[in-house]
């Protein structure tokens, strides 16, 4: 059994002034299909029907002219006396007619998701919010913070009421540049959003999970002010909080009543959770997932063949030279270059002089043949 | 599962996605990285900086000098800055006797140096001015018009 990790607690003044074992959500498995599956499922469950109006493009009595008239058969508008008659109606590719299968308001908006899995992902998240580089991954700006997670003691929280105490003590814990982050990135919306109440976007900053029944609720208030930093009761952990957009690492800042408090919440790997009815954590798949380790483990390297030639591979049948350039590889080729050379026999001229031209008989006999 | 996740999980999980990713699809979709603790700019499981235990950084540190980013267990970043020296090579000895020398990614040694070297080629001023522009053309002629309606 390896040792429990000790996460450190830090004062509302930044100090570190205890120590608490992890809870063991914190070693649920990481599983980020889950967690999008379920995050995807979440956010539709709180959406609002929307429908065109079932009378759009069929309020007029148009009907077919039929063949006969050289126009299409599309139903057109009767009568006479105004521009609209005789004009096309009804279909989908007509001015003024319905669009191509009418929206309804009996669309499926809402999706079921098994409570268990909603489960999984959410203790999924929760152990993915105390992974340094997934948080980092995630663009918080954690470079200032002292730990992952970073647990805030809870005995100042429950007089915490007021903004200006809730941003020193996020500076104080070094998660105030995620904040500016926040403030920095507000920005217009594009698109009609602007018009129904989602005017700016921004990203997210800090989460902060308090237990309601030490802390109070006093501090949600203190905090909901502050540019992107949300506050949830560790009673009641939401996925859309905990991985926004189903991206793992939200940087989460624990109370350290709430952080005590997921050992009952969710249970330990060895007890059953208290609070949720038959509900016991996720266990892992593989204990160690540490590729490297295992490759190199006595068990795994005990059964391996033994590696095949040396780790460099020689060049087969030796590097190739040049033999007009190598003397070496040219005399292994030809022994008889070596006299050859000596001799000069390369540079040296006919003995005889110039060829004899052939007499005139030769060239007769040539060209009559 | 463990605590705290493996390399091998943090790379799968960030793979597709991570705000350090830059996707473009020009290049053939071209997968590049911010962190700065990449020194190839490259979002590949060997370079990433966050999902390594160990990873090796070199940024500009203002007026011509260099830093070095490497990883503490914890994963916090520590920075040793080197001043601009004449010499380069001070530089690289500096940063290969602080990793490689010391068996840390020394895989990593060549992509380092590289960086150090491009870093402090880019301080370097100019050894030729550049040439006067000589425009042509509709340019050339839009140039001769300011001018003339300048004097008048």
């Amino acid at each position: 059994m390896t040792s429990v990790p000790q996460i450190q607690v830090f004062s509302a003044e930044g100090k570190s002034d205890a120590e608490l074992p992890l809870p063991d959500v914190f070693k649920s498995p990481i599983r980020s299909d889950i967690v999008q599956t379920v995050h995807a499922g979440m956010a539709k469950n709180k959406r609002q029907a929307y429908a065109v109006s079932v009378k759009a493009g069929h309020q007029t009595s148009a009907e077919s002219w039929g063949t006969g008239r050289a126009v299409a058969r599309i139903p057109r508008v009767s009568g006479g006396g105004t521009h609209r008659a005789g004009q096309a109606a009804f279909g989908n590719m007509c001015r003024s007619g319905r669009m191509f299968a009418p929206t309804k308001v009996w669309r499926r908006w809402h999706v079921k998701i098994n409570l268990n899995q909603k489960r999984f992902a959410t203790a999924s998240a929760i152990a993915a919010s105390a992974s340094q580089p997934l948080v980092l991954s995630r663009g918080h700006r954690i470079s200032t913070t002292p730990s992952i997670p970073l647990v805030v003691s809870s005995s100042s929280l429950p007089d915490l009421a007021k903004t200006r105490a809730a941003v020193a003590l996020l500076k104080a814990v070094g998660a105030y540049s995620d904040v500016v982050k926040v403030t920095k990135s507000k920005k217009l919306r594009a698109g009609k959003g602007k018009l129904r109440g989602r005017r700016h976007r921004q990203r997210r900053g800090p989460l902060v999970i308090y237990d309601p029944a030490t802390d109070g609720k006093a501090l949600s208030k203190a905090f909901r002010n502050i540019p992107g930093v949300e506050t949830c009761p560790v009673t009641a952990l939401n996925l859309l909080q905990l991985a926004p957009g189903g991206h793992l690492g939200r940087f989460v800042i624990w109370s350290s009543d709430a952080f005590k408090a997921l050992d009952t919440i969710y249970g330990t790997s060895t007890s059953p959770s208290s609070t949720k009815k038959d509900y016991s954590l996720p266990s892992a798949q593989v204990t160690n997932a540490d590729i490297g380790r295992l490759i190199n483990s006595s068990e795994i390297q005990s059964v391996v063949r033994a590696v095949k030639g040396s780790a460099k591979t020689k060049r087969a049948g030796g590097q190739k030279k040049n033999p007009l350039k190598n003397k070496q590889v040219l005399l292994r080729l030809n022994p008889y270059a070596k006299g050859y050379a000596a001799a000069k026999l390369g540079q040296a001229k006919y003995k005889e002089g110039k060829p004899v031209r052939a007499d005139a008989t030769f060239h007769d006999v040539l060209s009559t043949a | 599962m463990s605590y705290p996740a493996s390399s091998d999980l943090l790379w799968e999980l960030t793979r597709k996605n991570s705000s350090f990713l830059v996707k473009r699809k020009t290049g053939g979709g071209v997968k590049l990285s911010r962190d700065p603790l990449n020194l190839r700019n490259v979002h590949s499981r060997k370079h990433s900086g966050t999902v390594n235990n160990q990873a090796i950084g070199i940024v500009p540190s203002g007026k011509g000098g260099i830093s070095l980013l490497t990883k503490k267990g914890t994963g916090a970043t520590i920075t040793q800055s080197y001043k601009p020296s004449k010499t380069s090579r001070k530089a690289y000895v500096q940063i290969v006797n602080s990793t490689t020398k010391k068996g840390y990614r020394a895989d990593l040694r060549e992509d380092a140096i590289a960086r150090a070297s491009a870093l402090i080629k880019s301080y370097r001023k100019p050894v030729k001015a550049t040439k006067e522009s000589k425009p042509r053309g509709s340019k050339a002629r839009a140039n001769a018009a300011s001018a003339a309606s300048a004097d008048l």
